[in-house]
């Protein structure tokens, strides 16, 4: 039962400062996705929190307690490793219990709580078996009963996922959404996979080169990203993003084609003023084939290099002022590559990044 | 010639190959081990009597001081000289080791590189030129001829390689085990002693067992710096039985086979996890 | 106080190691460099007090006894080692090709480098005795000889038999070692090798064999740290002799130092004798760290 919170924490190596100064407020029962590509110090500012490395600057509480000098077994908190790291020379039942029994809990109550971890779990039948004799998704499982016996005050997540094949992949990050339901914990899990950081975060952290780039819910960093970066990391098929220039009330692309400045965006830019247009596949829809048909459009007739059948929806590659881009065709019928195709973008959804800071031009 | 007889040839090649590289390995020790069994004369005899026709135990009895020996040789004093020897000097090179190899294998720190080069450089040293300084330093600390002596040369000896072996069996377990251990509760120490030790114990075991035959079978140095039974090891004994012109050879082998045992036990019993160890740690830096 | 005092840890479990090293290898070995430059003998204690500079070494130097040693050891080293590398490669690839008793020959193959070098020495020395040897023997029962050869005594025999003695004793480094790189090696590379049009010489020589590398200098290198145990066979063989025909640098040292009592002369050949196994140590193990380097291994 724990919140934690981060003050302009840094994390240098030698001369090279990987972790630049991070802020964050985590909630009592929070769960906070920290997501970015690798080396954005994800990884790095968790174990900092666990107590793994020690802390090069600022400060860390969990739970009100400055942590920053305590040692891991001192934190109350809880972790899920990447590679589980399960003991070999155990049992599932001692991997679960092995945390109690160095606290020193009761024999009867190491039993209890070892079973009822088990038991949510789902472990009960492997209970004497070693780590070597289990499954991948068993594996995975015991690793996380290993943390929810001991009721630790949060729960660490280093890429718990990353080592399971696509399909198990899914069915376990359902399983810890679940989880969390059961089991009412702080939990801060790191990810480089934005569909997990999505599907399982009450709030998503996006980092980038030992910076913090955004902190919202999934819906805000989807619908709101501040800036470029995260427009781009967050959502997938990326958003398009093509450099314009603002004149006369349009945005002007490299070809001269045109379309006008949404009208909740007007106020916030200048003629003249080089900007990035974003538009995620979603939002770039053939006539009659969209799902936001109604609200502001613009009409764009563009040519399909290339059409991949989804299932429900087909992506279209195409090329809008010079650039690859991609649309997407709900409800899809054939299209030919050549074929040329009327394009609505649904301007009330479209995004425009100032070109030199990359910044959200809603946000200045 | 067919591809299927080509298959053949080469394999019944394969075989003789083998066959032979197992008599050039084996027939020397044997001979040795079956030369203990029979009596001198048989030995001696001209032609040479190839299959042993009286086996015997009068060679053990002999060089034990039992029976009518011509030689009383004290091997029961070298016997247990070498395994008070060989033994301590082994803990002692383990317990630093395994502190040694766990530093390498677990931390960063500055001097690394040449700090491992040069304990490994250290070993490099040849025993009978290592002997001459360490034989006049030894003489004024009364360390000549006693068993203490020995024990502090042999941990140094150990000491290098053992280190090379622990280091290697310790980075072959993630580092994740210790930081998980860690999280659930332990100190450092306690992480050490519960996860990792006894995930390395087998390669401890067999970096010991490479300790311990290194010590059981040196010469050079056990040659100069012993004098008498107090402290004189079988190796150093076993030269006892050359004689300015003759040689006790039945005595010999007898000794000989004595020597071998542990070390054919100890080998067999360690041989695979000393095979990842040396590669292990070899490879994977 | 910081918990993880990282910065000390490490050489504090790492003393230990140290100081042992320090007290029995590293001072005694900067007395005998002392002791080097004195005409030190054992039976008069006080010369250890004259300081001479390099007149040892000076001596040495013009001193065809100690060179020819100093040959002989070096091409010792060179034929013994080339010939353990070469029938080591050789096992570790026959070994690899049979399935059957692969386990047990491997195990078979540990007792030769475990056996006490005076050891392998006696069995070689008793092997090639001229009167009762079984070589001899053998050689007379098949009628390939009448009279009894001297291995030990003739000039090149003998030291040809002492280099059989420790090519048998140390070759399993080699081929355990090989071995073991061998059934680590992917096959991958195999594959793709012999579909691109290699034949069987060709993957051997631009696949297999560079792979095998690293595992040809972890052997060098553990080599390397015992050369010189090649003393003990020498010394049990023919003690050098006879009349200095298999007199290599090591038993030269403990017959100036020991027998003649020439301490200041014998530490002074001890001390090149030293840099010889470091220098030899030190350039293998440089390759090993490389041929790490580039097998992608850490650090």
């Amino acid at each position: 039962m724990a919140s934690i919170n981060l003050n302009t924490v840094v994390k240098r190596y030698g001369k090279t400062e990987v972790v630049h100064g991070i802020n964050l407020d985590i909630a009592h029962n929070e769960f906070v996705v920290l997501v970015g590509p690798s080396g954005c110090g994800k990884s790095t500012t968790l174990r900092m929190i666990a107590g793994l490395e020690d802390i090069s600057g600022g400060e860390i509480r969990i739970g009100d307690v400055l942590v920053n000098d305590l040692p891991p077994r001192k934190r109350n908190i809880s972790m899920v490793f990447q590679n589980y790291a399960l003991y070999p020379h155990m049992s599932v039942r001692e991997n679960l219990g092995f945390g109690l029994k160095i606290a020193k809990r009761p024999p009867d109550e190491i039993v209890r709580r070892v079973d009822e971890a088990a038991d949510i779990l789902g472990l009960t039948e492997l209970m004497e078996r070693t780590p070597a004799e289990l499954s991948g998704g068993q594996r995975q499982r015991v690793a996380m009963g290993r943390a929810i016996v001991r009721q630790p005050g949060a729960f660490l997540f280093d890429e718990p996922l990353s080592n399971l094949d696509a399909k198990l992949r899914v069915q376990m990050r359902t399983e810890i959404k679940k989880l969390h339901q059961k089991v009412k914990t702080t939990v801060v899990y790191v990810t480089h996979d934005q569909v997990e950081a999505m599907t399982l975060a009450d709030r998503i952290v996006v980092m980038k080169d030992g910076h913090i780039e955004q902190v919202g819910t999934p819906m805000e960093v989807f619908n709101h990203p501040v800036n470029t970066f995260v427009a781009s990391f967050i959502g997938s098929p990326p958003m398009n993003l093509v450099p314009a220039r603002i004149a006369g009330g349009e945005v002007v692309l490299a070809d001269d084609t045109r379309l006008p400045v949404p009208g909740r965006l007007a106020g916030r830019v200048t003629d003249g003023q080089e900007v990035i247009l974003g538009i995620r596949p979603d939002d770039m829809t053939p006539v009659g084939h969209g799902i936001h048909d109604s609200g502001e459009g613009a009409m764009l007739s563009l040519p399909v290099e290339l059409a991949e059948l989804l299932g429900t929806e087909t992506l279209i590659y195409t090329r809008l002022a010079g650039q690859e881009a991609q649309g997407k065709m709900f409800d899809p019928r054939d299209v030919e590559p050549g074929e040329v195709l009327e394009f609505r973008v649904a301007l009330d959804k479209v995004h425009l990044f100032d070109a030199g800071t990359g910044r959200s031009v809603r946000l200045d | 010639m067919s591809g299927a007889l080509k298959k053949r040839l080469s394999k019944i090649a394969t075989w003789i190959a083998t066959f032979l590289l197992m008599i050039v390995m084996g027939v020397p020790g044997l001979w040795v081990v079956l030369s203990a069994f029979r009596p001198n004369r048989e030995i001696m005899a001209k032609p040479a009597i190839w299959i042993p026709e009286n086996p015997t135990f009068s060679n053990f009895a002999a060089i034990f001081g039992f029976g009518d020996a011509q030689v009383a040789i004290p091997v029961l004093s070298y016997f247990t000289n070498s395994m008070i020897i060989a033994s301590t000097s082994t803990v002692i090179a383990l317990m630093i080791g395994m502190s040694g190899g766990y530093a390498f294998a677990r931390f960063r720190f500055r001097f690394k590189n040449s700090l491992f080069l040069g304990l490994m450089l250290s070993r490099a040293v040849p025993g009978i030129a290592l002997s001459l300084p360490v034989f006049m330093i030894w003489s004024k600390l009364g360390l000549i001829d006693a068993k203490l002596g020995m024990i502090i040369v042999y941990v140094a000896l150990n000491v290098p390689f053992t280190i090379w072996l622990i280091d290697g069996f310790f980075r072959q377990i993630p580092k994740e085990m210790n930081e998980a251990a860690q999280v659930d509760g332990c100190t450092r120490w306690q992480a050490f002693w519960r996860i990792e030790f006894p995930l390395a114990r087998s390669g401890i075991a067999a970096a010991g067992v490479f300790a311990f035959l290194t010590s059981w079978n040196e010469y050079a140095l056990a040659s100069q710096l012993t004098r008498s039974t107090d402290s004189k090891t079988l190796p150093v004994g076993l030269m006892d039985f050359t004689a300015q012109f003759t040689i006790d050879w039945a005595g010999m082998c007898a000794m000989a086979v004595i020597i071998i045992v542990p070390a054919l036990i100890l080998t067999f019993l360690v041989q695979k996890h000393l095979i990842a160890g040396l590669t292990f740690g070899g490879v994977k830096g | 106080m910081r918990w993880r005092a990282e910065k000390h840890t490490p050489f504090l479990l790492l003393s230990p190691a140290i100081l042992t090293i320090l007290f029995v290898v590293a001072i005694p070995l900067a007395f005998s460099l002392y002791t080097s430059m004195t005409p030190y003998k054992l039976t008069k204690p006080d010369t250890i007090n004259t300081f001479v500079g390099l007149r040892n070494y000076v001596r040495l130097f013009s001193d065809d006894k100690f060179w020819w040693a100093f040959g002989r050891t070096i091409l010792f080293l060179a034929v013994a080692l080339n010939l353990e590398f070469i029938l080591g490669l050789g096992i570790a690839l026959l070994i690899n090709r049979i399935t059957w008793g692969q386990r047990t020959l491997r195990t078979m193959m540990m007792f030769p480098m475990m056996f006490s070098p005076i050891l392998v020495g006696f069995q070689f020395k008793y092997i090639f005795n001229d009167n009762i040897g079984i070589l001899n023997n053998a050689l007379q029962a098949l009628g390939i000889t009448d009279g009894s050869i001297a291995w030990l005594v003739d000039k090149p025999l003998g030291m040809i038999s002492i280099i059989t003695a420790e090519v048998w004793m140390s070759t399993s480094v080699f081929a355990i070692l090989l071995l073991a790189g061998l059934f680590a090696m992917p096959r991958d590379p195999l594959e793709a090798a012999k579909v691109d049009g290699c034949n069987p010489w060709q993957v051997f020589r631009h696949i297999t064999l560079p792979f095998l590398m690293p595992f040809a200098f972890i052997a060098m290198t553990i080599r390397s740290l015992d050369v010189a145990r090649a003393y003990d066979i020498v010394d049990v063989m023919t003690g050098g002799g006879p009349a200095g025909r298999t007199e290599v640098l090591w038993t030269l040292i403990a017959r100036v130092g020991y027998d003649n009592s020439k301490m200041g002369e014998a530490n002074a050949m001890a001390y090149v004798s030293t840099l010889l196994s470091v220098a030899f140590t030190y350039y293998f193990f440089t390759k090993l760290v490389a041929a790490r380097r580039y097998m992608g291994g850490a650090e």
